[in-house]
Protein backbone atom coordinates (compact mmCIF):
# COMPACT_ATOMS: atom_id res chain seq x y z
CA UNK A 1 0.00 0.00 0.00
CA UNK A 2 1.20 3.50 -0.78
CA UNK A 3 1.05 6.52 1.54
CA UNK A 4 -2.22 7.86 0.09
CA UNK A 5 -4.08 4.73 1.10
CA UNK A 6 -3.63 5.46 4.81
CA UNK A 7 -6.26 7.63 6.46
CA UNK A 8 -4.15 9.39 9.10
CA UNK A 9 -6.97 11.69 10.18
CA UNK A 10 -9.17 8.71 10.97
CA UNK A 11 -6.19 7.15 12.77
CA UNK A 12 -5.53 10.26 14.88
CA UNK A 13 -9.24 10.61 15.67
CA UNK A 14 -9.48 7.01 16.89
CA UNK A 15 -11.83 5.82 14.14
CA UNK A 16 -9.77 2.89 12.84
CA UNK A 17 -10.30 -0.65 14.06
CA UNK A 18 -7.40 -2.60 15.53
CA UNK A 19 -6.19 -4.35 12.33
CA UNK A 20 -6.22 -1.08 10.39
CA UNK A 21 -4.39 0.68 13.21
CA UNK A 22 -1.72 -1.99 13.36
CA UNK A 23 -1.20 -1.84 9.62
CA UNK A 24 -0.98 1.97 9.64
CA UNK A 25 1.54 1.91 12.50
CA UNK A 26 3.69 -0.62 10.64
CA UNK A 27 3.73 1.67 7.64
CA UNK A 28 4.48 4.80 9.71
CA UNK A 29 7.45 3.04 11.26
CA UNK A 30 9.11 2.92 7.85
CA UNK A 31 7.76 6.17 6.27
CA UNK A 32 9.09 9.54 7.45
CA UNK A 33 6.52 11.46 5.39
CA UNK A 34 3.55 9.72 7.03
CA UNK A 35 5.15 10.04 10.47
CA UNK A 36 5.47 13.76 9.85
CA UNK A 37 1.86 14.05 8.72
CA UNK A 38 0.66 12.16 11.77
CA UNK A 39 2.80 14.28 14.10
CA UNK A 40 1.38 17.50 12.62
CA UNK A 41 -2.17 16.19 13.02
CA UNK A 42 -1.56 15.23 16.63
CA UNK A 43 -0.07 18.63 17.33
CA UNK A 44 -3.16 20.31 15.87
CA UNK A 45 -5.48 18.09 17.92
CA UNK A 46 -3.41 18.73 21.06
CA UNK A 47 -3.68 22.46 20.43
CA UNK A 48 -7.43 22.16 19.92
CA UNK A 49 -7.70 20.35 23.24
CA UNK A 50 -6.37 23.45 25.04
CA UNK A 51 -9.72 25.15 24.49
CA UNK A 52 -11.03 25.82 27.95
CA UNK A 53 -14.35 24.36 28.92
CA UNK A 54 -16.54 27.21 30.08
CA UNK A 55 -18.42 27.05 33.36
CA UNK A 56 -22.11 27.69 33.15
CA UNK A 57 -23.29 31.13 34.31
CA UNK A 58 -25.96 29.34 36.31
CA UNK A 59 -27.11 25.80 36.69
CA UNK A 60 -30.15 24.43 34.93
CA UNK A 61 -32.79 22.99 37.20
CA UNK A 62 -36.44 22.30 36.86
CA UNK A 63 -39.08 22.53 39.53
CA UNK A 64 -42.28 20.64 39.57
CA UNK A 65 -44.89 22.62 37.68
CA UNK A 66 -47.67 21.84 35.25
CA UNK A 67 -45.17 20.90 32.60
CA UNK A 68 -43.58 18.33 34.84
CA UNK A 69 -46.57 17.14 36.78
CA UNK A 70 -47.47 13.55 36.02
CA UNK A 71 -50.18 12.97 33.44
CA UNK A 72 -53.66 12.03 34.64
CA UNK A 73 -53.03 8.36 33.97
CA UNK A 74 -49.80 8.54 35.97
CA UNK A 75 -51.78 9.97 38.86
CA UNK A 76 -54.42 7.23 38.54
CA UNK A 77 -51.75 4.60 38.85
CA UNK A 78 -49.90 6.28 41.70
CA UNK A 79 -50.01 4.26 44.98
CA UNK A 80 -51.69 6.99 47.09
CA UNK A 81 -54.39 7.69 44.57
CA UNK A 82 -55.05 4.00 44.06
CA UNK A 83 -55.37 3.46 47.83
CA UNK A 84 -57.82 6.36 48.10
CA UNK A 85 -59.85 4.90 45.25
CA UNK A 86 -60.01 1.49 46.93
CA UNK A 87 -61.27 3.01 50.20
CA UNK A 88 -63.88 5.17 48.42
CA UNK A 89 -65.00 2.14 46.42
CA UNK A 90 -65.36 0.05 49.55
CA UNK A 91 -67.54 2.73 51.17
CA UNK A 92 -69.80 2.92 48.11
CA UNK A 93 -70.11 -0.84 47.86
CA UNK A 94 -70.97 -1.05 51.54
CA UNK A 95 -73.59 1.68 51.15
CA UNK A 96 -75.33 0.13 48.16
CA UNK A 97 -74.83 -3.53 48.90
CA UNK A 98 -76.05 -3.29 52.55
CA UNK A 99 -79.17 -5.56 53.09
CA UNK A 100 -82.38 -3.43 52.93
CA UNK A 101 -85.18 -3.32 55.61
CA UNK A 102 -88.17 -5.46 54.55
CA UNK A 103 -91.85 -4.45 54.87
CA UNK A 104 -92.44 -7.13 57.51
CA UNK A 105 -89.65 -5.66 59.63
CA UNK A 106 -91.15 -2.18 59.26
CA UNK A 107 -94.59 -3.53 60.25
CA UNK A 108 -93.12 -5.28 63.27
CA UNK A 109 -91.35 -2.09 64.33
CA UNK A 110 -94.65 -0.16 64.00
CA UNK A 111 -96.47 -2.84 66.00
CA UNK A 112 -93.94 -2.64 68.78
CA UNK A 113 -94.18 1.14 68.83
CA UNK A 114 -98.02 1.08 68.88
CA UNK A 115 -98.13 -1.56 71.62
CA UNK A 116 -95.74 0.47 73.70
CA UNK A 117 -97.76 3.69 73.18
CA UNK A 118 -101.07 1.93 74.05
CA UNK A 119 -99.55 0.47 77.19
CA UNK A 120 -98.25 3.86 78.26
CA UNK A 121 -101.64 5.50 77.65
CA UNK A 122 -103.50 2.71 79.48
CA UNK A 123 -101.19 3.03 82.43
CA UNK A 124 -101.72 6.81 82.50
CA UNK A 125 -105.55 6.43 82.40
CA UNK A 126 -105.55 3.84 85.17
CA UNK A 127 -103.36 6.06 87.31
CA UNK A 128 -105.62 9.06 86.71
CA UNK A 129 -108.76 7.01 87.52
CA UNK A 130 -107.18 5.71 90.71
CA UNK A 131 -106.38 9.26 91.78
CA UNK A 132 -109.95 10.41 91.07
CA UNK A 133 -111.28 7.39 92.95
CA UNK A 134 -109.13 8.24 95.96
CA UNK A 135 -110.28 11.83 95.92
CA UNK A 136 -113.98 10.78 95.69
CA UNK A 137 -113.48 8.29 98.51
CA UNK A 138 -111.95 10.97 100.72
CA UNK A 139 -114.85 13.39 100.04
CA UNK A 140 -117.47 10.68 100.77
CA UNK A 141 -115.73 9.73 104.01
CA UNK A 142 -115.71 13.37 105.12
CA UNK A 143 -119.40 13.82 104.44
CA UNK A 144 -120.28 10.71 106.43
CA UNK A 145 -118.38 12.07 109.47
CA UNK A 146 -120.32 15.32 109.25
CA UNK B 1 -18.34 5.26 31.17
CA UNK B 2 -20.33 2.04 31.57
CA UNK B 3 -21.41 3.01 35.08
CA UNK B 4 -22.35 6.44 33.84
CA UNK B 5 -24.48 4.93 31.09
CA UNK B 6 -26.18 2.59 33.53
CA UNK B 7 -26.96 5.49 35.84
CA UNK B 8 -28.16 7.60 32.94
CA UNK B 9 -30.53 4.82 31.93
CA UNK B 10 -31.86 4.68 35.48
CA UNK B 11 -32.36 8.44 35.58
CA UNK B 12 -34.05 8.42 32.18
CA UNK B 13 -36.47 5.76 33.44
CA UNK B 14 -37.23 7.87 36.53
CA UNK B 15 -37.73 11.01 34.45
CA UNK B 16 -40.10 9.14 32.18
CA UNK B 17 -42.24 8.37 35.23
CA UNK B 18 -42.46 12.10 36.01
CA UNK B 19 -39.65 12.20 38.59
CA UNK B 20 -38.38 15.78 38.27
CA UNK B 21 -35.51 15.25 40.70
CA UNK B 22 -34.31 12.29 38.66
CA UNK B 23 -34.36 14.46 35.58
CA UNK B 24 -32.50 17.26 37.35
CA UNK B 25 -29.74 14.76 38.15
CA UNK B 26 -29.58 13.76 34.50
CA UNK B 27 -29.41 17.43 33.51
CA UNK B 28 -26.56 18.05 35.94
CA UNK B 29 -24.55 15.29 34.22
CA UNK B 30 -24.96 16.73 30.74
CA UNK B 31 -25.57 20.47 31.07
CA UNK B 32 -21.94 21.58 30.92
CA UNK B 33 -21.19 19.57 27.78
CA UNK B 34 -24.34 20.77 26.07
CA UNK B 35 -23.71 24.35 27.16
CA UNK B 36 -20.14 24.35 25.81
CA UNK B 37 -21.25 22.78 22.54
CA UNK B 38 -23.92 25.44 22.13
CA UNK B 39 -21.57 28.20 23.24
CA UNK B 40 -19.10 27.32 20.45
CA UNK B 41 -21.93 27.24 17.93
CA UNK B 42 -23.68 30.49 18.83
CA UNK B 43 -20.73 32.39 20.41
CA UNK B 44 -22.87 34.02 23.07
CA UNK B 45 -23.07 32.88 26.69
CA UNK B 46 -26.62 34.07 27.37
CA UNK B 47 -27.90 32.57 24.13
CA UNK B 48 -26.09 29.33 24.92
CA UNK B 49 -27.63 29.25 28.38
CA UNK B 50 -31.14 29.97 27.11
CA UNK B 51 -30.71 27.32 24.43
CA UNK B 52 -29.43 24.82 27.00
CA UNK B 53 -32.55 25.41 29.08
CA UNK B 54 -34.72 24.93 26.02
CA UNK B 55 -32.83 21.80 24.98
CA UNK B 56 -33.38 20.10 28.34
CA UNK B 57 -37.03 21.16 28.44
CA UNK B 58 -37.62 19.69 25.00
CA UNK B 59 -35.68 16.60 25.94
CA UNK B 60 -37.90 16.08 28.98
CA UNK B 61 -41.09 16.51 27.00
CA UNK B 62 -39.88 14.12 24.32
CA UNK B 63 -38.29 11.48 26.54
CA UNK B 64 -41.21 9.09 25.97
CA UNK B 65 -40.40 9.23 22.25
CA UNK B 66 -36.78 8.19 22.76
CA UNK B 67 -36.78 4.66 21.37
CA UNK B 68 -33.42 3.57 22.73
CA UNK B 69 -32.40 5.26 26.01
CA UNK B 70 -28.83 3.99 25.46
CA UNK B 71 -28.58 6.52 22.62
CA UNK B 72 -29.55 9.41 24.84
CA UNK B 73 -26.33 11.39 24.21
CA UNK B 74 -26.69 11.52 20.43
CA UNK B 75 -30.41 12.22 20.75
CA UNK B 76 -29.75 15.09 23.19
CA UNK B 77 -27.12 16.65 20.91
CA UNK B 78 -29.50 16.29 17.99
CA UNK B 79 -31.97 18.49 19.89
CA UNK B 80 -29.16 20.91 20.76
CA UNK B 81 -28.09 21.06 17.11
CA UNK B 82 -31.63 21.87 15.98
CA UNK B 83 -32.08 24.55 18.63
CA UNK B 84 -28.75 26.19 17.84
CA UNK B 85 -29.31 26.35 14.11
CA UNK B 86 -32.85 27.53 14.57
CA UNK B 87 -31.45 30.46 16.54
CA UNK B 88 -28.63 31.09 14.08
CA UNK B 89 -31.05 31.20 11.18
CA UNK B 90 -33.08 33.83 13.00
CA UNK B 91 -30.15 35.93 14.15
CA UNK B 92 -27.48 36.04 11.48
CA UNK B 93 -26.73 35.08 7.89
CA UNK B 94 -24.88 31.87 7.16
CA UNK B 95 -21.10 32.04 6.86
CA UNK B 96 -20.47 35.08 8.99
CA UNK B 97 -16.94 34.97 10.30
CA UNK B 98 -15.95 35.47 13.87
CA UNK B 99 -13.31 37.88 15.11
CA UNK B 100 -9.76 37.65 13.88
CA UNK B 101 -7.27 35.37 15.49
CA UNK B 102 -6.14 36.81 18.77
CA UNK B 103 -2.52 37.91 18.71
CA UNK B 104 -0.35 36.81 21.54
CA UNK B 105 2.32 38.93 23.17
CA UNK B 106 5.11 40.27 20.99
CA UNK B 107 7.41 37.48 21.94
CA UNK B 108 7.70 34.38 24.00
CA UNK B 109 5.70 31.22 24.55
CA UNK B 110 1.92 31.41 24.47
CA UNK B 111 0.17 31.17 27.80
CA UNK B 112 -2.59 28.55 28.19
CA UNK B 113 -5.24 31.27 28.16
CA UNK B 114 -3.79 32.80 24.98
CA UNK B 115 -3.63 29.38 23.39
CA UNK B 116 -7.25 28.75 24.31
CA UNK B 117 -8.30 32.09 22.84
CA UNK B 118 -6.34 31.34 19.68
CA UNK B 119 -8.12 28.02 19.31
CA UNK B 120 -11.47 29.68 19.92
CA UNK B 121 -10.78 32.20 17.19
CA UNK B 122 -9.54 29.51 14.81
CA UNK B 123 -12.78 27.58 15.35
CA UNK B 124 -14.79 30.69 14.57
CA UNK B 125 -13.06 30.97 11.22
CA UNK B 126 -14.57 27.67 10.16
CA UNK B 127 -17.98 27.49 8.55
CA UNK B 128 -20.84 26.53 10.86
CA UNK B 129 -20.98 23.01 9.42
CA UNK B 130 -17.24 22.48 9.76
CA UNK B 131 -17.12 23.87 13.28
CA UNK B 132 -19.93 21.65 14.42
CA UNK B 133 -18.33 18.40 13.28
CA UNK B 134 -15.10 19.44 15.05
CA UNK B 135 -17.07 20.14 18.23
CA UNK B 136 -18.88 16.82 18.08
CA UNK B 137 -15.77 14.80 17.25
CA UNK B 138 -12.89 16.51 19.06
CA UNK B 139 -14.70 17.90 22.10
CA UNK B 140 -17.65 15.55 22.54
CA UNK B 141 -15.99 12.35 21.35
CA UNK B 142 -18.79 11.05 19.15
CA UNK B 143 -18.02 8.48 16.47
CA UNK B 144 -18.48 9.33 12.79
CA UNK B 145 -21.73 7.35 12.55
CA UNK B 146 -23.12 9.00 15.68
CA UNK B 147 -22.34 12.45 14.29
CA UNK B 148 -24.06 11.46 11.05
CA UNK B 149 -27.18 10.62 13.06
CA UNK B 150 -27.06 13.87 15.01
CA UNK B 151 -26.66 15.94 11.86
CA UNK B 152 -28.88 13.69 9.76
CA UNK B 153 -26.36 13.42 6.94
CA UNK B 154 -24.20 10.64 5.45
CA UNK B 155 -21.00 9.55 7.21
CA UNK B 156 -19.11 10.57 4.07
CA UNK B 157 -20.34 14.14 4.55
CA UNK B 158 -19.22 14.11 8.17
CA UNK B 159 -15.75 12.92 7.18
CA UNK B 160 -15.50 15.43 4.36
CA UNK B 161 -16.44 18.37 6.59
CA UNK B 162 -14.19 17.21 9.41
CA UNK B 163 -11.15 16.56 7.24
CA UNK B 164 -11.49 19.95 5.51
CA UNK B 165 -11.88 21.61 8.91
CA UNK B 166 -8.77 19.87 10.24
CA UNK B 167 -6.74 21.03 7.24
CA UNK B 168 -7.93 24.61 7.79
CA UNK B 169 -7.23 24.43 11.52
CA UNK B 170 -3.82 22.97 10.86
CA UNK B 171 -2.84 25.93 8.70
CA UNK B 172 -4.58 28.54 10.88
CA UNK B 173 -3.02 27.24 14.05
CA UNK B 174 0.41 26.53 12.58
CA UNK B 175 1.96 29.82 13.82
CA UNK B 176 0.35 29.32 17.21
CA UNK B 177 1.54 25.73 17.41
CA UNK B 178 5.10 26.78 16.50
CA UNK B 179 5.12 29.55 19.12
CA UNK B 180 3.60 27.22 21.66
CA UNK B 181 6.44 24.82 21.07
CA UNK B 182 9.20 27.42 21.20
Amino acid sequence: MNCESYDWKAYALGELDRPARTEAESHAATCASCRNELATLRLTLDTLSTLREEDMPRRIAFVSDKVFEPRWWQRVFSPNFAAACVIAGAILVHAFARPGITDAQIKAQIDVAVTKAVAEQTEAIVARDNERYSQAYAIATGLERQ
Amino acid sequence: MIFREVEDLDLIAKARRGDVEGYNLLVSRWEKRVFNYLLRLVSNREDALDLSQEVFLKAYRNLPKLDDPARFAGWLFRIAHNEAFSLLRRKRPEGELGPELHEAGASGRLLPLELSLAVESALKRLSGDQREVVLLKVYQGFKFDEIAEILECPVSTVKSRLYTALDLLKSTLAPVVLRGES
